[in-house]
């Protein structure tokens, strides 16, 4: 666990600065010095006047297993948001009136924002998962058009 | 005397109370409310409200799922939304760079989604009625019977958001433009809850997020 300085909450009281045993947060970049910092040790945590500073684990527990029902209830919910999500933003992009299309861009953000919501909750929730790894795997071992970012898929697989 | 709760947000209209503020005095039966009020606090129609003691009853397990359920492909459109929503997951783990790739995934396929050149408003209001009637039922059945505690937790939020669209799109397809003319438009970045009026409300009544992240949508 090594701390996270989250910058739009810091108010620049420097406490973290005074109490600091190795100097870690004594960064310009106003982030903290991760191989510097002590893991677990939360001092700078406690004594932030702005609660600006959080504990992040370096190693999530295993994703929640996900039952197969459950999994496919989910995406067959999401794949008619997103599809949604398409309609309202194709009806944006062609409609004259103004007034339809703020409705048109606000349906679109929600189904967007639900979407997303119910594919995290079907098995995609941690960016490091085995199941998104996997998922990363599958994009590079099945074809695909010429245009496919194959280096960000795999860059990705290298720092995830 | 009756109370009928929103089932959006869950503000309680009694009968007892009345709502004098918007001169509707106390005593005043459900159905002698007149047909364009709205909730206040969600904004919700009178069709949203349901007669607070009607106990829900167990529902059978459902065998039910859609057929597009059998098809664990994902659309390019699905890829660009559970893309774009791990790049949140990275923003909020300060892994910025991993956030940085997942968007341009997400943005990859967004750009190759299919396009809906001839659907149109009421086209939303139908695949709505069917989330509603056979999507949600389904889903938290499984939820249910799995007791899967996160799953459970999207579908409440969803499931109420997707209320309040199909009860917006309702209003639109009566009135069109007018309801909203002078009027602001803004969405819920957290759970997708949309919501028309002057100012967003202090919390979003669906997930109860401060309003610094309700968006306003500019009309342009």
């Amino acid at each position: 666990m090594h701390a996270v300085r989250n910058i739009r909450l810091c108010t620049k009281d420097c406490l973290c600065l005074y109490v600091c045993p190795t100097g870690a947060t004594d960064t310009e970049n106003g982030q903290i010095d991760k191989n510097t910092c002590l893991s677990g040790c939360r001092a700078c945590v406690d004594a932030c006047p702005s609660h600006a500073i959080s504990l992040v684990p370096d190693e999530y527990p295993p994703q929640q297993e996900k039952t197969d029902s459950v999994v496919k209830a989910l995406f067959a919910l999401a794949k008619s948001k997103t599809k949604q999500e398409r309609i309202a933003s194709d009806i944006a992009k062609r409609t004259e009136d103004p007034a339809a299309r703020q409705l048109a861009l606000a349906l679109s953000m929600s189904n967007r924002v639900v979407a997303e919501d119910l594919i995290r909750e079907a098995g995609y929730m941690l960016p490091q998962s085995q199941n998104v790894k996997n998922l990363l795997l599958s994009l590079l071992e099945t074809q695909q058009p010429k245009d496919f970012p194959k280096e960000v898929v795999e860059k990705l697989l290298g720092i995830l | 005397m009756k109370k009928y709760i929103c089932t959006i947000c869950g503000y309680i209209y009694e009968e007892v109370l009345g709502v004098p503020e918007e001169d509707i005095v106390p005593g005043t039966r459900w159905e002698n409310v007149p047909e364009d009020w709205v909730c206040p606090l969600c904004g919700a129609e009178k069709f949203d409200f349901k007669e607070e003691e009607a106990d829900e009853e167990p529902q059978q397990s459902l065998e039910y799922i859609s057929d597009e359920a059998h098809n664990k492909d994902m659309s390019s459109a699905d890829l660009s939304a559970l893309f774009s929503n791990l790049s949140k997951g990275c923003e909020k783990q300060y892994r910025i760079k991993e956030s940085e790739l997942f968007n341009q995934l997400s943005e990859y396929f967004s750009g190759r989604a299919d396009i809906e050149e001839d659907k149109e408003f009421d086209d939303l209001g139908v695949m709505i009625k069917k989330d509603l009637d056979t999507g949600y039922p389904a889903a938290n059945d499984s939820a249910k019977a799995s007791a899967d505690r996160g799953a459970l937790r999207a579908l409440v939020w969803s499931e109420k958001t997707t209320r309040i669209l199909g009860s917006i799109l309702q209003r639109y397809e009566k009135t069109q433009s007018s309801f909203f003319e002078k009027k602001n438009v803004f969405v819920c970045e957290i759970c997708g809850f949309v919501y028309i009026g002057d100012e967003a409300p202090d919390l979003c009544p669906v997930c109860k997020v401060p309003n610094f992240k309700i968006e306003k949508i500019k009309r342009r």
